[in-house]
């Protein structure tokens, strides 16, 4: 029943019909639904990333799939048509277009351009945030602690031993997101790559090593402005810990100096570790502001000032009577979709003035959305005088 | 899971895909629903050397022209591929399905679209 069609041309002999000239357009011998076949829109911009290759589909089968290039993440949309667009393959794909017709001198042969399916519509790629709320969640099935190096060796059973860990190849099967985004999502969670697995190490871990640290730079009278990184880690070693923790400490609390000498030289990032150390105190629960503020003094190192805006999107403070009292609230552990995130900020409290806010929402990014739009979408606005501050609450 | 988007295409030379737009739906006669297959479904021509089509289905007509798409459709196919890494490195999933890939086979970039309503041709009386 299926035989090649004398004659055939395909879509080139549509899109370039001469003038005068006409063709008959007719079921493929394949005509079918053909499923397997879709059409993807797309600007022309992301063109060259389809044709060489730099992209990819990500998502588990009960997530929406999203299409990553090396930046970016978009949706994929699907847009029907009521019309009927029949699709025409060109003749160089299709294997019931014989070549040695067109040589064929019956003139009279008429030209045939083939319907292979009629298209229901297309995708459509709407750019997106990246979904990276699931990557804390993994990260966090199984931190780094304490004593992990001599445990090690206990574990006969591999998959036991490799549960809750999560290599490279792994995160990208499992988080809708592109590389780049991939990677700044772990920067943004101090994650580091220890044996091949991507870690978030236990805070209190952290703070061990950050203080031998600070108790090491007094003993030998290193500068906190330019801690060279051979000493530093070697030192730590010594001590005890792992190179790589040593190494992602100085990365987690400084910054990396540019000297252009050999060795690298790090500086204390102020912000970081007064950051560090109120967390470590406000761990134990709400406390009064003057009393963190001494405990705070007296933690952090010789030469830095702590002020309170450096704790913005950590610690949040609250009148009760008439004293102030401080608590933990950290926006690194709220979800970064804005619906989720200004329900749980509404949740926290019912009423929030711009400066408390505005460091809960800065983080948030959805593509083709000003700040001043979300702001609109998700709360109310209310203003009792035009020269009071502005109230948020829910809408 | 991961799905790559592959393209045999090289530099810039995707084959062009053509698409004939029209409204509505595209009757068959009751005989020919279950063997659509070569069946012919009209005559598209080209009247003039202006970028105007006619298209010609039974006893209808239908007039258009072809216009460039705003943006372009890439044509992809879903290719599945058997399991093969069952027994192969740590690194495979043992739960890990058929591998399936996106290949880039063509793109569109012009549409013949006819959006008016058919004209209905007088039928030649016959001899």
């Amino acid at each position: 029943m299926e035989q090649p069609q004398p004659g055939c041309r395909g879509a080139e002999a549509l899109l370039h019909l001469s003038s005068g000239s006409s063709i008959s357009v007719a079921y493929h011998p394949l005509f079918g639904p053909h499923d397997d076949l879709v059409l993807f829109e797309l600007d022309e911009k992301l063109l060259p990333d389809f044709l060489h290759e730099r992209v990819v589909l990500r998502g588990q089968p009960d997530e929406d799939a999203v299409l990553c290039t090396q930046s970016k993440t978009y949706a994929i949309k699907f847009v029907g048509t009521s019309n009927s667009v029949l699709l025409a393959p060109p003749k160089e794909l299709d294997p019931y277009c014989n070549p040695q017709e067109s040589t064929n001198k019956n003139d009279d042969l008429k030209l045939i351009a083939s319907v292979i399916k009629v298209v229901p519509g297309s995708m459509e790629l709407v750019e997106v945030a990246p979904r990276l709320d699931k990557l804390r969640l993994l990260l966090l099935e199984k931190p780094y602690r304490l004593g992990e190096e001599e445990g090690e060796g206990n574990s006969e059973n591999y998959e036991e031993h490799r549960t809750g860990l999560y290599n490279w190849n792994d995160l990208i099967n499992n988080i809708q997101a592109s590389d780049d985004e991939l990677r700044s999502g772990l920067l943004a969670l101090s994650a580091v790559e220890i044996n091949g697995y991507w870690r978030i190490v236990d805070e209190s871990y952290m703070s061990m090593i950050l203080n031998m640290l600070l108790n090491n730079s007094v003993l030998n009278d290193w500068s906190l402005n330019a801690l060279n990184e051979d000493q530093v880690v070697s030192m730590l070693e010594s001590d005890g810990f792992a190179g790589v923790l040593a190494r992602h400490c100085l990365h987690v609390y400084c910054q990396k100096k540019d000297d252009g000498m050999d060795s690298c030289v790090w500086k204390l990032d102020e912000r970081r570790v007064c950051v560090h150390f109120a967390r470590e105190i406000l761990k134990r629960g709400k406390m009064k502001l003057e009393n963190f503020m001494d405990e705070w003094r007296r933690k952090i190192p010789d030469g830095m000032q702590p002020t309170f805006d450096l704790v913005e999107g950590e610690v949040l403070t609250e009148r009760i009577g008439v004293e102030t009292w401080v608590y933990a609230f950290s926006v690194s552990s709220l979800p970064s979709t804005p619906a989720e995130r200004f329900s749980i900020l509404f949740r926290e409290r019912s009423k929030w003035e711009w400066k408390d806010l505005q460091p809960y929402i800065r983080d948030l990014c959805v593509p083709g959305l000003s700040s001043e739009g979300l702001l609109l979408k998700y709360t109310r606005r209310t203003q009792p005088t035009p020269d009071a501050e502005p109230i948020f609450s829910a809408r | 899971m991961q799905i790559r988007v592959k393209c045999k295409c090289g530099e810039g030379s995707c084959h062009e895909w053509a698409i004939v737009e029209l409204q509505g739906v595209v009757e068959v006669q009751s005989p020919f629903q279950d063997r659509l297959q070569n069946l012919e479904i009209g005559t598209l021509c080209r009247p003039s050397t202006q970028e105007a089509y006619t298209f010609t289905i039974g006893y209808h007509e239908l007039t258009g022209s072809k216009v460039p798409l705003k943006k372009p459709l890439l044509v992809l196919k879903k290719i599945i591929h058997p399991d093969a890494s069952v027994d192969q490195s740590s690194e495979s999933n043992p739960k890990a399905k058929a591998e399936m890939e996106l290949q880039v086979v063509g793109i569109i970039r012009h549409r013949i679209l006819f959006k008016t309503r058919p004209k209905a041709l007088i039928s030649k009386p016959s001899i």
